[in-house]
């Protein structure tokens, strides 16, 4: 038990270093920044508990926030993404989802079609982008921008979190 | 009673996730200014519309006294006219630097430090930050926050607040702020020991900045204490306390002319010239 949170806490320190001192200063086409630290929560042990991930992930948004300066945006935006994690998977793995935790999250991921890869990443990855644009433009009335960014940013960030997901798969083995 | 704590163990994931959220919306209203200013404005517009509906029914009681205010102004617009007439030659396109609107208020509170007064028009009216209020007698206030049908204003008595003021007889300058004691009386600060004052000096606004024009009325001189002579003997232990002296310094206490007790009908002082002034003091 001790060794998972070990990686954990490895994990930790690289994505918010990565996410804060790298890409968020990407800056593609303008105002497009890819959130490569998702793949923090994508690939978060399912055996740890659902209350643990959620106290986990609400510091990792908020150490996030330090480098971003808007405390509390990115601490919703990863809590509400943590939270959701399980129902998606649920939802998208359906029989082949355990709760206890006894399939690896790279199980998940290796051993599934790629629609089922393709939709949980993205469910995600759009969650996470549209409660951190929401709280960000805090209105109604840019509708239509927030959808918008939230797309544009999402597939972005899909494609980067899909390039480290692999880097990290071919690593272990 | 079971049942519930029963549900709420069941569903102990959703709650630690709200109370988490609760936490984070916490820390953003709190650090960011703007969602601040947002929330505050739509909490603003509920309580704003229910006191602009009540203060209907204050108004028909106090009717006879507003009624009386408006003639005394009338008269006193009407010998300003008087003299303006028998002028040659006028040209309203080129004096008029100040637009006058009119506007009632809806809200007002004076038991805090920092007090502040609603009134009920605001952007739709064409109101914006920073624009002045002066009742019939004198000054009330400035706006500071404006939203789509309603602004608030920080009153004179706000202990932020700070006017540029003048002396009527001898032009000296000064600044007006309250000491948050009295709700009839203002401090007139930074004015110099060698300067002519009496007791019952007018005092009028400066006309320094763009907020209020010069020569509205503040109010009247009512004690002045100067430090270094030695009359202050005969002051009270208590009064004596209360003063913060500055050396070479005046202080001087205003009385000022509007009942800020009693306020109704208010103008909106709007600056023509406010953004060419703005841009030539970048």
């Amino acid at each position: 038990m001790a060794s998972i949170y070990f990686i954990v806490l490895k994990r930790f320190i690289l994505f918010i270093l990565l996410q804060g001192l790298l890409f968020n200063s990407f800056d593609l086409f303008g105002s497009f920044d890819p959130h490569i630290a998702l793949v923090f929560i994508l690939t978060f042990p399912i055996k740890i508990n659902k209350i643990n991930f959620m106290i986990i992930s609400f510091c990792f948004g908020l150490c996030l926030d330090l480098f971003s300066n808007s405390l509390g945006l990115n601490t919703a935006a990863y809590l509400t993404a943590a939270f959701s994690r399980s129902y998606i998977l649920s939802f998208i793995f359906g029989s082949f989802f355990d709760p206890l935790g006894l399939k690896l999250i790279k199980n998940y991921i290796s051993e599934s079609s790629f629609s089922q890869k393709l939709l949980y990443l993205l469910s995600i990855i759009l969650v996470h982008h549209f409660v951190l644009f929401f709280l960000e433009a805090f209105s109604f009335k840019f509708i239509t921008l927030i959808i918008y960014k939230t797309l544009a940013s999402s597939l972005l960030s899909l494609i980067f979190c899909t390039t480290i997901i692999y880097i990290m798969i071919k690593n272990e083995k | 009673m079971q049942q519930i704590i029963d549900y709420i163990i069941r569903k102990k994931d959703v709650v630690v996730y709200l109370i988490l959220l609760l936490f984070s919306f916490l820390l953003i209203i709190n650090s960011n200014y703007f969602h601040k200013s947002k929330i505050l404005l739509f909490s603003n517009n509920i309580t704003n519309y229910t006191f602009d509906k009540l203060s209907f029914f204050n108004e028909y009681f106090e009717l006879q006294k507003i009624n009386s205010i408006l003639n005394e102004e009338n008269l006193f617009l009407k010998s300003q006219l008087e003299k303006i007439v028998n002028k040659d030659f006028i040209d309203s396109l080129e004096n008029v630097s100040f637009k006058y609107k009119n506007a009632k208020v809806i809200s007002n509170n004076l038991s805090s430090f920092k007090n502040h007064l609603v009134i009920n028009k605001g952007l739709k009216h064409g109101l914006k930050n920073e624009m002045g209020i002066v009742s019939s007698k004198g000054i009330v206030g400035i706006i500071n926050r404006t939203s789509k049908n309603y602004s608030s204003a920080m009153s004179v008595l706000n202990i932020d607040t700070k006017i540029n003021a003048k002396i009527k007889r001898s032009s000296y300058f000064g600044t007006l702020e309250w000491d948050g004691i009295s709700n009839r009386h203002l401090l007139l600060n930074d004015i110099p020991e060698t300067a002519d004052i009496k007791v019952g000096d007018s005092i009028i606004t400066g006309g320094m900045s763009l907020i209020f024009p010069e020569g509205i009325n503040i109010g009247v001189v009512s004690k002045v204490i100067n430090y270094n002579k030695e009359d202050n003997t005969n002051l009270n232990v208590v009064e004596y306390s209360k003063i913060q002296f500055r050396e070479n310094y005046l202080n001087i206490e205003v009385k000022l002319h509007t009942d800020m007790n009693n306020l109704n009908n208010v103008y909106v002082i709007e600056s023509i010239n406010r953004e060419e002034f703005n841009n030539i003091k970048k």
